[in-house]
């Protein structure tokens, strides 16, 4: 557990020496902070202007999202080069010849990144928070809630870049992770259009039949994000299938990581 | 110290160790001498646990090489030694204390010391992506020499080392054998392993040729050099 938590801390510090951790800090702060306008303006729809709260929460909401999206993207730039840059720069053998096993080494550093991007988009959905409260005088309740529900999200998609990197090369693992999230997104999108009030009331036969077993037991990614936005607007979530989305994608982490622990043991370094 | 029992390596259709039977005692210095492609850096990797054994089981201390332990009192400095770019000598010795359960002050100690030995002191807190070969490969050595092993694995030890470096290694590990230290040196510096090596085996295509002590080789064939051409010819 000792060399796990402490591959674990290296991993952090590793990752963030790269400047483009430090660049895309500055550029979603400045994005974040840039937004501050909305809060402030004055917006009429239907002839009926909108108080400053009712605007902040919705921008708010939709921030969130954006944040969350580009942090997928993070963790799989930061995900995709672990064992291809430790093999290369002599990482691997330094923990290696000592006395770690290699699930020490393999969960240390798949937790470090998730530790370090989680961090990185708390601090996100924190300013956008503060903001709020600081332009308008009201917190947004589950805000942060949710940011730490959609960092289940960041893990899987660590965990399943690190494992896609053990056979494919660095950057087809990273297109094969967003072309797996993509169909999610697609696929439950559409399902959440579907069962919608508004198509419901247009097309009523579309959204009764039930969906098919492979949308159920797909991996939930866009779903959890679905799940947080119900957190934040403190609404009813719509599930699909028996199966809540955090067991689904919690299964998904379990499995992947199980899978990667065999694989890897196996490995020559 | 090490025992390897029926060891086979294969890859794919390449058998790189073939049914390999090898005891190196406690305190033995032991040189591997092979050409290229012998199967010298699979038995290392093997006994690193870098990669497993296709059939047969190897022991280090009389703890399979599988289990992490085994390797708590080994050293190890590989033939390609790479230190991360990011990371100056200290920071890298300090990484590899820790991770050997060197911890707070004795691990301060334990790498002070080792700067000194390897003679790095003054220039441990640059990133060694300004080291020149020969300073990363006495940081590797420092690293290998950490927490006072029982096993030393040197692989081309001496790359990239000026004739006086040559000379301080060779020193550091005189008094390492004379401490009792058991080292296993694969180096194609002939002369190096004349003057060090206790124990001599020489390795062809996956098989150990001959295995004796450096003297009764000498003394039966002449010159290393001879010995080398006479088995491998």
């Amino acid at each position: 557990m000792n060399r796990f938590l402490k591959i674990t801390g290296y991993t952090i510090r590793d990752q963030m020496r790269h400047k483009s951790i430090y660049v895309l800090l500055g550029l979603s702060i400045f994005f974040v902070l840039m937004i501050r306008g909305c809060y402030s303006g004055q917006y009429v729809v239907n002839g009926k202007q909108l108080d400053n709260i009712t605007v902040a929460w919705h921008v708010s909401k939709i921030v969130f999202q954006i944040i969350s999206s580009g942090m997928f993207l993070i963790v799989i730039l930061l995900s995709m080069k672990i064992f291809s840059r430790d093999h290369e720069d002599g990482s691997l053998v330094l923990f290696l010849s000592r006395p770690v096993l290699r699930r020490e080494y393999l969960l240390g550093r798949i937790a470090g990144t998730w530790v370090l991007c989680l961090v990185f988009m708390f601090i996100l959905h924190a300013t956008i928070f503060m903001t709020v409260w600081v332009k308008t005088g009201a917190t947004i309740p589950g805000y942060l809630t949710a940011s730490l529900v959609c960092s289940i999200n960041l893990l899987f998609i660590a965990v399943l870049v690190c494992f896609l990197s053990l056979y494919l090369p660095d950057f087809i693992s990273a297109v094969f992770s967003v072309g797996i999230l993509l169909v999610g997104y697609i696929s439950d999108g559409g399902h959440q259009i579907l069962t919608s009030d508004i198509l419901r009331t247009a097309v009523p036969e579309a959204a009764s039949a039930p969906p098919a077993l492979w949308r159920i037991l797909y991996p939930k990614v866009y779903m959890v994000q679905v799940y947080a936005d119900s957190i934040i607007g403190q609404s009813r979530f719509n599930n699909m299938g028996p199966l809540h989305p955090i067991l689904n994608v919690s299964f998904f982490i379990f499995l992947i990581t199980a899978l990667m622990l065999v694989v890897f043991n196996k490995k020559e370094v | 110290m090490i025992e390897l029992n029926s060891v086979t390596k294969k890859f794919g259709t390449v058998t790189a160790v073939d049914n390999m039977t090898c005891r190196i005692e406690k305190g033995e210095y032991f040189a591997l001498l092979g050409p290229n492609g012998a199967g010298k850096t699979t038995v290392v990797r093997m006994l690193l646990d870098f990669i497993k054994p296709t059939s047969g089981s190897i022991l280090i201390d009389g703890t399979p090489v599988s289990n992490p332990e085994a390797r708590r009192r080994v050293g190890y400095l590989a033939e390609d030694h790479r230190i991360p770019s990011h990371l100056s000598g200290l920071e890298y010795l300090r990484r590899h204390a820790s991770l050997n359960g060197l911890a707070g002050k004795d691990a301060r100690m334990e790498v002070n010391r080792l700067l000194d030995v390897v003679s790095m002191k003054g220039r441990e807190k640059e990133k060694s992506a300004g080291y020149s070969k020969g300073m990363k490969q006495r940081i590797g050595l420092g690293a290998a020499l950490l927490g006072q092993p029982k096993l030393l694995i040197l692989d081309e030890p001496v790359t990239g080392l000026d004739p006086i470096g040559i000379r301080d290694v060779r020193k550091i590990l005189e008094r390492l054998r004379d401490n009792g230290v058991t080292v296993l040196l694969n180096s194609h510096l002939l002369s190096e392993v004349e003057k060090t090596c206790q124990t001599l085996a020489i390795m062809n295509n996956g098989k150990i040729l001959v295995k004796d002590s450096i003297r009764s080789i000498l003394d039966a064939d002449g010159t290393l050099e001879d010995v080398f051409i006479k088995y491998l010819s």
